[in-house]
């Protein structure tokens, strides 16, 4: 990230100028395109230069597809390839006679696809204007103008006990600010072992220690809520039910390094994200909760909540921080990492919204408490779970580490619907492994699933049934890839694309070149997009070979 | 094995690169160190006069411990450090990262150019890859500055010359993923950007996307 532009950002934020990337959102809600005028008047606003605000507005889905009147996004994420295969994007197309991309000349409706809506539960999902649609007739009825917005399921948890799936009541901040005070919060992070739930599983209270010690003239607290992984609805469920959880984790996160500043980025592919969080600040701030003296202390801490504009690799903590300021969302090579220099150049703690919404149990209740959620797993705490429109009962799902993915998958979500059978399962989002069949008694924790390939990541558990063709599986996700890759790194931003090519046609896929190609992505790229990719092409190769067409 | 001392400090730290140890100044990059001590690390997007970049992945090496070899240009050293600089896996990886770079170019790269230098000096020759390659749209509207974008392989250099040794911030990147390019202010071309002609973008660019025109070109054209 150039620090001459972070530096020209935090002086006109300073005067509280917006963010490019703000200014070119909503002068795409305004007149549905961007126009040279709108780069130069966002540029003239944001203080950045003219070159970097174009790059800017080249980079984000949500800034390149023009809208319509009616501007319909149809969902192109796994779970929706899963239930309808390609049928959403060219019944979407026919009906209204446009390529995803276009908007009709007489500028009433316009088609665009995204990854992902997080109604994976009711495949397939399309988005018009703000409401999202699901689930059988979705198509047609956005054909028809007649969307009507999908219920979601009641979440619930297996635990004695909910730790996640409830409203947040901010007794973990009265405790720290009352009895435990900063350090001894901290210690109780650290002694909690609160792994990141985002993916990486990287202990929440080394970074917390990390941006502690670090020296600013100011600090901040990042929540990434960019949960871009199609499959993944969690974070979705956890923004817009329990949004207090998420802002006392927050407030404690701030307390424990010394922040005084939290901003929450959420998708914009989840357009009840924002205002539901937006509300819960405003309640907190009234509550005294938030804002300068909570609870009657001299801790200060609020929130700030910025929407994304469509970008997986965002969900990369350099890229996310990128985003934030209302830069390009490309990844940036660590050192330094966000707790030496974030946000305008300060020491910053970015968490995933999971893992602090983990944070006002562990403060509450200590670590002690936190460490028995999951009895039989040496994992700390417990995790969310969701499941796709293949199972009998998809929703999001409390549960303690240390079941198996059968018992996850048969008695917590019913088995697959209609009788189907699971093939295979990927858990985790894109990058996750690939679990067939024959290994569904493996066990749901971190090291167990790292042994057979695969990872916890963000928790979705995706059912392939026995109709699901592993070929076109791997097409999908390389396409996916390929589309998302922030062009960063060569070995991402030329082989994501070399990958995909090989399976872009029937013809055979060259075995010897692409695992080259899985070895260099694996091995040489900058984060975890490129190198997370291997994993679940390695799972088909090792489990559906035949399926592959390879020579 | 030999030991070479550079401006020993009470702070300094040990590293080994290929055999070779030798003290250096915390925050020293493996890539100083490695040239420091006369080792060659092949690299495209990095550039002395600017920050490290971490793009290409051309740096691989490996260091003893890592379960992965790590980019040389932007891993700080660590006490103690062993580095290997052309261990099989690593160079393994940093020859197909270039030739993944030969197969979005719609044609090899001009032998005088830094790509080529780097390639021909790793033995790489060709690319087992064809498929998509960036293709041809050339902007000859500046009177010294030519932009061939089919030519770009999106390294950051010409970005990072322009905001960090100019600050004139004509330059951005553009687009993501294969269509990554680059484009000097509202892409309407250099005269109609911030650039002042410094030249510092054509200066450091390894592939010839941003090339001077010579006296006799612009003669010839005009």
């Amino acid at each position: 990230m150039s620090r001459n532009l972070v530096e020209l950002i935090r002086r006109h934020h300073a005067v509280d100028a917006p963010t490019a990337l703000d200014l070119l959102k909503e002068a795409m809600e305004d007149h549905g395109e961007l126009t040279d005028a709108d780069r130069r008047a966002a540029a003239e606003a944001s203080g950045l230069p003219e070159a970097a605000v174009y790059g800017v507005s080249t980079f984000y889905d949500d800034l390149l597809a023009p809208r319509g009147e009616r501007h319909v996004r149809v969902c192109t994420g796994t779970a929706c390839f899963v239930a309808a295969g390609e049928r959403p994007v060219e019944e979407l197309s026919a009906g209204l006679r446009l390529a995803p991309g276009e908007r009709s000349a007489d500028g009433a409706v316009s088609l665009a696809e995204t990854v992902c809506l997080g109604f994976c539960h009711s495949s397939p999902a399309v988005r018009v204007g703000e409401e999202v649609d699901a689930g059988a007739g979705a198509i047609e009825r956005a054909l028809a103008g007649e969307s009507r917005p999908a219920a979601e399921p009641d979440w619930s948890s297996l635990l004695p006990e909910p730790v996640l799936t409830r409203p947040g009541a901010w007794a973990g901040l009265r405790r720290a600010l009352d009895t435990l005070g900063r350090e001894g919060l901290l210690a109780e992070v650290e002694a909690a072992e609160v792994r990141g739930r985002g993916g990486a599983g990287f202990p929440a209270g080394a970074k917390w220690a990390f941006a502690a010690k670090a020296k600013g003239d100011e600090k901040f607290v990042v929540a990434n809520g960019d949960e871009g992984d199609p499959g993944s609805y969690i974070d979705k469920y956890l923004m817009e039910r329990s949004p207090e959880l998420l802002l006392e984790g927050m407030a404690l996160a701030g307390y424990a390094v010394g922040a005084g500043h939290g901003f929450v980025l959420c998708r914009s592919e989840y357009p009840a994200s924002k205002p539901a969080l937006e509300a819960a600040a405003a309640r907190a701030r009234e509550a005294g909760l938030l804002g300068e003296g909570i609870l009657g202390t001299d801790f200060a801490f609020d929130v700030t909540i910025i929407e994304g504009a469509g970008s997986y690799v965002v969900g990369e903590e350099t890229a996310l921080l990128a985003c934030v300021q209302g830069l390009r969302g490309t990844v940036s090579a660590r050192p330094p990492f966000p707790a030496e220099r974030g946000v305008y150049g300060m020491p910053t703690v970015v968490n995933n919204v999971e893992t602090l919404a983990n944070i006002p149990f562990v403060a509450a209740r200590g670590a002690e408490a936190y460490r028995a959620l999951s009895p039989d797993s040496e994992t700390a705490g417990s995790k969310l779970v969701c499941f796709n429109e293949r199972f009998a009962r998809p929703s999001v799902y409390e549960v303690p580490f240390g079941m198996t993915v059968r018992e996850l998958c048969e008695d917590v979500a019913g088995g697959l619907r209609d009788g189907h059978q699971i093939k295979a399962v990927q858990i985790g989002g894109p990058l996750g492994g690939i679990l067939p069949a024959s290994l569904l008694d493996t066990v749901f924790d971190f090291d167990a699933l790292a042994e057979v390939g695969c990872m916890v990541g963000h928790g979705s558990i995706l059912a392939f049934d026995e109709t699901a063709d592993m070929r076109d599986v791997a097409r999908h996700l390389l396409r996916f890839g390929a589309d998302e890759s922030c062009g960063k790194c060569f070995p991402c931003r030329i082989g994501m694309r070399r990958a995909y090519e090989e399976f872009a046609t029937d013809a055979p896929v060259d075995r010897a070149r692409f695992e080259a190609l899985l070895e260099t992505l694996e091995l040489g790229s900058l984060c975890a997009h490129g190198s997370g990719i291997p994993a679940p092409m390695r799972s088909l190769l090792t489990h559906f070979p035949d399926e592959l067409g390879l020579r | 094995m030999s030991e070479v001392t550079v401006d020993a400090a009470p702070d300094a730290l040990r590293v080994t690169i290929d055999g070779t140890t030798l003290e250096v100044a915390p925050g020293t990059t493996i890539l100083e160190a490695a040239q420091a001590a006369g080792r060659w690390i092949p690299t495209v997007c990095f550039d002395d006069r600017q920050a490290p970049f971490g793009a290409c992945r051309v740096c691989m090496v490996a260091v003893e411990g890592s379960p992965r070899p790590l980019p040389a240009c932007t891993t700080p050293c660590g006490n103690g450090m062993k580095v290997e600089t052309e261990e099989p896996t690593a160079r393994r990886v940093a020859r197909t990262v270039v030739e993944l770079v030969l197969s979005e170019l719609p044609e090899p790269p001009e032998p005088h150019t830094e790509l080529a230098r780097v390639a021909a000096r790793l033995g790489v020759d060709g690319s087992r890859w064809s498929g998509a390659v960036h293709p041809h749209e050339d902007d000859f509207r500046h009177p010294y500055l030519a932009l061939r974008h089919e030519l770009c392989i999106s390294c950051g250099r010409c970005v990072r010359a322009c905001d960090e040794i100019q600050g004139a911030f004509a330059l951005t990147a553009t687009g993501r993923g294969f269509e990554a390019n680059i484009v000097a202010g509202l892409d309407a071309g250099f005269e109609e950007s911030t650039c002042v002609s410094c030249g510092a973008c054509a200066d450091t660019c390894p592939t010839d996307a941003i090339s001077e025109i010579g006296l006799v070109a612009q003669l010839e054209r005009s």
